[in-house]
Parts: C-alpha cells; structure tokens; sequence
C-alpha cells in the first residue's frame, strides 16, 4: 500500500516535470515563428526616463509607421547596454536598431556586433566629421550620430559679482583659479565637477587633460600631472568640495542648483534644469591652460543597426535610421534630449531658434571624440586607469605625478 | 516573566526602531525634496519647501509597475514553498541516502552571484521562450529563495518530535499523508519564515528582473525606477518617493503576516 | 529484518520521490549557469570572441594573472574585514534583538515586523539613502558631527573611511535577516526550561549563555553560515556608494568581479569570471568547514 503510494509520487513529479517541459517546447517553436514575425522591428535606446507617452517613443513609431512596420522599443540604463547587447548578439536575439553611447561604439564594432554603414547602406555624409570619428573603427563607419553634447562651464552670476569677479577675466587655469579664490575669501563655494571613479570622471577630466596639451597615450606626461595638480590643488585649498570624488555629473548639478557655488562642469543637458535654477546662469567654455578654448570630449550617442541573420531587415532598419536622423526628426529630437545636433544645417537652425546655444554649438564643433585618434578599443583601457589616478590623487593616497606613473604603467600593459 | 520591570521595554523598543528606521525616514525627507536643496549644506532634517513632483510622477507611472511586483513576490512564494516544503521534510523525515550531498549542493547552489545565473538563465529563456514574461521572472527569482527555504525547512522539521511521526505511521498514515496532515501544520514558523524572505527578495531583486524582463509589457517596481534614472539626469525626489510607494503594500503585508506568526506560536506550541 | 529492510528501501524511494522536483530545478538552474562560468574561466573571452564563438582555451592562465594581480590581496583583504565584521556585528546586534523582542511587551510584534522594512528596499534605494546620509558635505551625519563640535569625516571619499561607511551599511542591511531566524529560533525552544532554570535561581544573563544560547546552535549555525555567504557576494551596496574607490580601497572580490565584467567599458567577462569563481571556492571552504562541523556535532 505505502510502497505504491511513494511510487505514485515519483510517477506523478516525473508527468508534472516532463508536462512542464513539452508545455515549454510547444512555446519555443511559436515563439521561433514570433520572432521571424515581419512586421516587429526592435529597437533598443539608452533612455529610458521616455515612456510610451513621450515625444521619443512617439517619433519611434511615427517613422516605424513610415516604413511599413511597428516598433517595439525598450529602454535600458545606459552603463548597462553593452552587456545586454553582447548577450544578446552572442544569442542571435540582436534587436534591429541600437541607439547607444559614443564610445562604445568601436567595442561592439570590433565584437562583430554591427554592420558598417556601407553594409546598411546608411548616409553620413552630413555628420560633421569630429562627431562622426568616435563610430569609426579601422576606417569603417557602424553608426550615424543622433546628436552631440558636451562640456562647458556654468557660472553663478549672482555670486560672481559678489565677490568681485568678472567672467570676461576668466580666460586660462590662472585666472580661473584666482577667481576661485576671490570667491572662496568671499565666503561662497568656488567650483564643483564630478571625479567619480567611473567614465563619467574621465569625461569631465578630459576637457582640462587636453586644455593642458596632454594625450591619452603619454598619461604620465608632464602636461597630464598639471592637469591633474590643477584638480588637486583646488580640493586642498578648499576651492572644490571634497564630494567631487563621488560626484555624479548630477550629483554635482545638484550643488551647483544650491546656488552657493560659482562654476560649475556640466553639460548641454543641464540646460532645461539651468533655466530652473532660480537663478541667474551664463556659460562660458572650459579654458584651456594658457588660454583659448580646451576640447571637450563629445557626448552623445549613435544610431546604429546590428548584425541580424535575416540580412533583408537592413532595407527597413536603414529606413528607421534615416527617419530617426532626417534633417526634420533631427531637430526634434535634440531639442528634446538638450543636444546639439550633428549636422551643420539643424545646427543653425537650433541657433536661429535659441541664440544662446551658439556657446554650446562652438563647443561641440572644437570636441573630440574619446575614441577618435585611433583608439577606438584602447580607449577604456587607458580611460580606467586614468579615473583611478585621479581618485587616487584627489583622495590624498598618491601624489599626482606617482598615480599617473602607475596608471600609464597600467594602460600601455593592458594595451598590448 | 511579564510582568513586573516590562513597562520600559516598549520605549525603548520603539527608540531601537526608530534608529533602525533612520534611513528610512531620511528616504522620505528626500523624496519631498525641491531639487535645488538635495545637496543643501547643512540638509534640512524637515522638508521645508517641499514639493509633491516625485510623488505625482510615481503615481501618474508607476501603479501598473507595483501590480507586477505584487503578483512576482506572492508567485515566488508559493513556487518556493511548493519546492522547498516537500524537500525539507524528506531531508528532515525521510533520511535519503545522499542527503548530506545534497545539502553541500544546495550550499553552493547559494554562492553562484546573481550576475552570473542571469546571464546563464538569459540563454536557456530565450532558447525555451520565456523571456520577458511574468511567470519566466518568478521562476528566476524562487531561485533566490529555494536553497535557503529546503534548509530552513530541513532545520525546522528536524525539530519534530519523532514520536508524532510514528505514531501516524502506526496509524497507516503514508508518508504524503504524514507530510500534508501532521509535518506541514507544525511548521508554520517555517513557512512563514520562507515566505518572508521569498516575498523579501523577489520584491527587491534587480538582476533577474533587468537581465530576463526588461522587453516584458509587464515589469516589476525594480525596472520602474529606471525611469526617473536617464542617461544624463537622475531625478531623486522621484525615486525615492517610488520607493516610498512601493513600500507601503509590503509592510502592510509584512505586518499581518506577523500577527500570523504569533497566533501561530502560541496556538500550535509543542507539550513535551 | 528483511521487514526492516523494505521499509527503509520504501523509505528511500519516498524521500527521492519528494527530492525529485528540488533536484532536477537544481540540475537545469544552477549548474548550467557555473558551467558557464567555469567557462568564461577557463578560456580568453573577448568581446568579440564571447559574440561570436571560438575563444581560445587558457586553462589555469587566467587563474594565475588573477593571483599575481597587485589588485588581488587587497581586495581579498577587504573581502576579509568586511565580511567578518558585519558578520560579528550583524549577529550579535540581532540576536540581542532578538532576546528582547522575545518577551512580549506591547507592539513587540508590530515593531519587529517595522524591523523589516529596510529589506522591501531595492538596493539601490537603500544604498543611495545611505550615500545621501554619509556626504562629505551636504550629509547628515557629517552635520550632526559639525553640531557635536566634531570635525567632518570624508566617509566615502576617504581611503580611510570608505571600508568602514560600506560595512556599516551593510551592517544594516544584514540586521533584518539575523533578526528573523534568530527570534523564529528562539519562539522554538520551550518556555519550560528556561522557567525551570528561573525556578532553581539561575539569572537572565547565565540563564542566556548556558541554557537558550546553546540550544540555539543548530539555528545559529545556519545563520552564520548563510549570513557568510550572502555577505561574501555583497556588490551592490558597495558599487553604488563607492564604486570600490577611491583608488580601490573598498574593493571587495566581489566589487572586482563586477568591475572586471561589467563596470567598465570594455567587459573583461574571463577574468570576471575567475574571480567570480575564486569567491565560489572561498564560500565552499566555509560550507566544508560547515559540514564537518556537524558531522562531529551529531556523532555521540
């Protein structure tokens, strides 16, 4: 009796796990037919603070529309896309179209993951040519820029006059230091940015790294230790908070937005938050060490199409790109996202609407891209150690000379 | 034992929570916070001039998102109890041959860091066709909960008196009989125990949810939040007041789930 | 005898026949993912080679350039500190929790369950509240210092101080967890001993170490053992609030796997993989440890 009810048992979990099973591999084959399913293109962006109802989504399936197909857009948190495409293409399930961050471009390009511009036959023509080389690998171009945005200063009217400072003064790091200092004596904060041990640091170092005449390649170079002893000295003295060594670029907007500081490094996407600001802002570009204007490195993603098996997709991806990228959406679309856009025609055309931009517009025309110069790959190898010097100085562990000895031993080994 | 000296210890409870639950109340101070005030210098222990904005964007976006982590976190409890229960009492009860095996299995099973299992499940749900669905993210996350819950449940039944089991048996109870009718309502501490951290850990997983569902049409509060996180800006006011929402259903549970536990105990306590 | 026999045969089928779901769960969910790992280990992923196949076996090189890495002792250094310093202070802060909560005064029950609330936060909530809190300048607690007439200490900005701010957060976190098992421990053992223990003189103190502690080893064990391995893949909290800096001083093996495979621009999924795996070994150590010592405990 007992013994047949134990075997009942084990006959009943073995039915339930194989009926489990079959059930499941029923799904697989509908869902293999799913997927081969014509009229559902994918694409996947980096924003995903645009839901279903926002003008972004809605451009998305207006040109979805436009070419014949609808659209099923997902939105991913942008330090996370590059995993989540590896796996992805590694398991064939690439979606159609990817908006991604510039300087990663080149990593998926050389994992196989997408298709040149020729392949897809895609129109770059009027991409302005700094923008464009952060997509370009090995001579070939996987990608169209959406648009760009980078760096540039803030400064706090209000406070500035306070302390005595004039803005048209601030021209090289030794003007802008004095300034920091007048308004420190002045009993407001000087200046904040963020050094966070993550790209976002070696984005916003970059500007004052180049503005020293320094390159990416020689991180040990005397030029670089001026840069860094610039960030250095200012956080000693008391001109920069010591928060900046855990600062998001938000973070820092946030202190920024107390309206106790002077300047502030942040981006062409503060802009909507700066007319909130309660009060009153100018901008004025990052100097270089002697004078002129430093470059910025470019923000800003790319619209690219991955490799799919099914190579026929591409006709209708291509049509995506171009509608997303058309003179028309393009304009939209960076105005929207607060960037500037690629070409030289939208961009007169967001100047003649907002002539305040044409800071903005000169800035993104004098940038470079991270992985421009032909780094392409190399560049996160040299952009980690470089963050991780700067932390390392900033928190008083190592002085900058030593912290960026290591982090160029560090990069030219991690390059072979 | 009560009594006498107990009329301190319901202060000094309250003032130990109160502690505990700082940062708690911390998230709620910022999620009324104006953003030109998050990084005040001091902070402002009160929201003054605070403002409603994180608040009505949670409520405006993100109801359908607690829907799904409420049907997440009560599925996951019950996979686990219908896994783990059964498996327990066998370990406990039953003495497999192997059973010290199959704990050390069930152990290391618990080292394996979520990242890696993601990306292993990644693969099989899409081959199987799962991914992006409710029930492919439920079983995700019972994996979280199944070793930890079979353990607790061998621990806790282990603690039965053998002597009520034999007695059944003399009885002519089978072993499904003695399972369902004599072990299980003994163990309730254990089954409320499991499902606490099921419900816990599957109201509260990111991983499983960001790798397997985040294409589904329905995601959990943990993908929600990612909404008020963009690529350049993050609008803290709005996750933390997310994260106060979602809070809310939780602890109403949390809190009559416990009134069951006592009930349980006192009804249910084993005479020597 | 040959009754016997057949009924622990019987025995045995009913045993395998209720393990039988558990186990094949265990086959498809957890071993595929380590064999993956074990995987991504043994050989050189790039990211070219994880998309398209074909990378190239290594063997144990990836082992080896994980060990002679200058990141690796430090990181298993902090791994050390960190975990056995929340353990110790996770358990003990709950298990004193735990005895007080057991006598039942007015809105025991409810404030235990309060206790719990930290756990329904995602951990991203939960680690950004407490980098809020511990700001060098706009923080809390550096305020309160400032008020106390105390000089402000750079929690997570300091090489210092950044181990510490992360373990004390963890420590937080851990609370919960220690709180439940111990408290469902502690309602298990009968009221009756202890009263008779009252009854003989003994004082709450000695009744504690000599009578309820040691009745609750089984369940303190388990909770220990638990509690190192949940801690030991600790990442998230640390990640948020400090990314492991500055310049590596609240690196974790964890923090480092994660860094290695997915913190960066450029995943480096072999090496991630093997630290991934070194932390497996470390926590299978203890698990051995774990075993043998109940072996011995439930040997007469």
């Amino acid at each position: 009796m007992k013994r047949s009810l134990a075997r009942r048992i084990l006959f009943v979990s073995l039915v339930a796990v194989t009926a489990a099973g079959s059930a499941v591999g029923c799904s697989r084959s509908k869902t293999k037919a799913g997927a081969a399913e014509a009229g559902s293109f994918t694409i996947w962006d980096p924003y995903p603070q645009f839901d279903a109802s926002s003008g972004w989504v809605q451009l998305l399936n207006k040109c979805g529309s436009d070419a014949g197909v609808t659209i099923k857009r997902t939105g991913f948190d942008t330090s996370d896309l590059t995993n989540k495409t590896l796996l992805a293409a590694q398991q064939a399930n690439s979606p159609d179209v990817l908006i991604v961050d510039n300087p990663v471009v080149s990593t998926l390009a050389e994992a196989g993951v997408l298709t040149t511009t020729d392949e897809a036959k895609l129109d770059t023509s009027a991409a302005q040519p700094n923008l464009l080389a952060a997509g370009q690998l090995g001579g070939k171009t996987y990608g169209v820029p959406i648009g760009a945005n980078t760096l540039a200063l803030y400064y706090n009217k209000a406070v500035l006059q306070a302390a005595g400072v004039d803005v048209a003064s601030v021209k090289d790091w030794a003007s802008l230091t004095d300034a920091l200092a007048k308004v420190t004596a002045a009993g407001k904060k000087g200046i904040t940015f963020s050094a966070i041990g993550t790209e976002e640091g070696s984005f916003q170092f970059l500007p004052w790294f180049w503005g020293a005449g320094a390159s990416l390649t020689a991180l040990d170079s005397p030029q670089a230790v001026s840069a860094l002893t610039l960030w250095v000295g200012w956080l000693t003295k008391g001109y920069a908070p010591n928060s900046v060594i855990n600062n998001t670029q938000t973070t820092s907007w946030q202190e920024f937005a107390t309206g106790q500081y002077a300047f502030a490094e942040n981006g062409t996407w503060q802009l909507g938050n700066a007319k909130k600001a309660g009060f009153e802002y100018g901008i004025i570009p990052i100097p270089g060490i002697q004078g002129g204007t430093a470059p910025a490195p470019t923000g800003g993603e790319f619209v690219t199409i991955p490799v799919q098996k099914a190579t026929e997709r591409y006709a209708t991806s291509a049509k995506l790109v171009a509608c997303l990228t058309s003179t028309d959406n393009s304009y939209t679309t960076d105005t929207t996202l607060s960037y500037v856009a690629p070409t030289s025609a939208v961009q007169a055309k967001q100047v003649a609407a907002a002539p305040e931009l044409k800071v903005w517009v000169d800035a993104v025309q004098a940038a470079k891209g991270r992985t421009s110069d032909n780094l392409g790959t190399k560049y996160p190898r040299i952009s980690q150690p470089l963050w991780t010097a700067m932390q390392a100085a900033l928190s008083g562990s190592k002085p900058a000379q030593d912290a960026l000895t290591a982090a160029q031993a560090t990069a030219a080994a991690a390059a072979k | 034992m009560t009594g006498k000296r107990t009329w301190w210890h319901t202060p000094v409870a309250i003032g130990l929570t109160a502690v505990m639950l700082f940062p708690i109340y911390w998230m709620i101070n910022v999620s009324f916070t104006r953003g030109q005030d998050m990084r005040k210098s001091p902070p402002n222990w009160f929201p003054v001039h605070g403002t409603l904005d994180g608040y009505r964007a949670v409520l405006d976006q993100q109801l359908p998102y607690l829907g799904t982590s409420v049907v997440v976190g009560l599925g996951t409890v019950a996979l686990t109890l219908i896994l783990s229960a059964p498996a327990g009492y066998a370990m406990a009860k039953l003495r497999p041959a192997g059973g010290g095996v199959l704990s050390f299995v069930l152990l290391i099973a618990q080292m394996i860091p979520g990242v890696i299992m993601a990306m292993g499940f990644y693969a099989i749900y899409l081959a199987v066709g799962v991914v992006n669905t409710v029930p492919g993210l439920i079983l995700a996350d019972s994996t979280i909960a199944v070793p930890f819950g079979v353990l607790v449940f061998t621990a806790f039944m282990s603690g039965i008196p053998e002597e009520l089991v034999e007695a059944a048996e003399i009885d002519g109870a089978g072993y499904l009989r003695t399972f369902w009718s004599i072990v299980l309502p003994l163990s309730r501490n254990a089954i409320v125990t499991v499902s606490l951290f099921a419900f816990l850990w599957a109201w509260s997983d990111f991983v499983f949810a960001s790798t397997l569902d985040q294409g589904g049409d329905h995601q959990p509060i943990t993908l929600g939040i990612y909404h008020y996180i963009g690529n350049n800006n993050q609008e803290w006011n709005a996750i933390m007041a997310t994260a106060v929402v979602a809070s809310i259903p939780a602890t109403v549970l949390l809190l009559a789930a416990q009134r069951y536990v006592t009930a349980g105990v006192t009804a249910g306590a084993i005479k020597e | 005898m040959d009754h016997t026999t057949r009924r622990r045969a019987r025995q045995q089928w009913a045993a395998w026949a209720f393990l039988a779901p558990v186990v094949v769960y265990l086959i498809v969910f957890y071993a595929y993912p380590l064999y993956r790992n074990l995987d991504l280990s043994l050989h050189d992923y790039t990211v070219r080679s994880f998309v398209q196949g074909g990378a190239r076996f290594t063997g144990l090189d990836n082992y080896r350039a994980v060990l002679h890495d200058p990141s690796f002792a430090p990181a298993l250094l902090h791994t050390a500190v960190f975990t056995l310093t929340s353990l110790a202070f996770q358990f003990a802060i709950g298990m004193a929790l735990a005895v007080f909560f057991r006598q039942r005064f007015r809105l025991s029950g409810t404030l235990r369950a309060l206790f719990l609330v930290p756990w329904l936060l995602p951990l991203i909530v939960s680690a950004s509240t407490w980098s809020w809190m511990l700001n060098s300048d706009s923080g809390v607690v550096n305020s309160v210092l400032h008020t106390l007439g105390l000089s402000p200490i750079n929690w997570l900005t300091s090489p210092s101080w950044s181990l510490a701010s992360v373990t004390i957060a963890n420590i937080w976190i851990g609370i919960p967890f220690n709180l439940v098992l111990l408290h469902s421990g502690l309602e298990s053992i009968p009221a009756n001993i202890e009263e008779a223990a009252a009854l003989d003189g003994a004082r709450p103190w000695q009744r504690f170490w000599w009578i309820t502690f040691p009745l609750l080893r089984p369940v303190s064990a388990i909770t220990l053992l638990l509690g190192l391995i949940y801690t030991l893949k600790v990442f998230d909290i640390i990640w948020i609030m400090t990314r492991g800096g500055p310049a590596d001083s609240s690196t974790t093996l964890a923090t480092w796997s994660y860094r290695l495979g997915f913190g960066n621009l450029l995943p480096a999924f072999s090496p991630g993989a093997t630290v991934g795996n070194l932390l497996i070994v470390l926590a299978l150590i203890f698990g051995l440890i774990y075993i043998r010592a109940q072996r011995r405990q439930n040997q007469p």
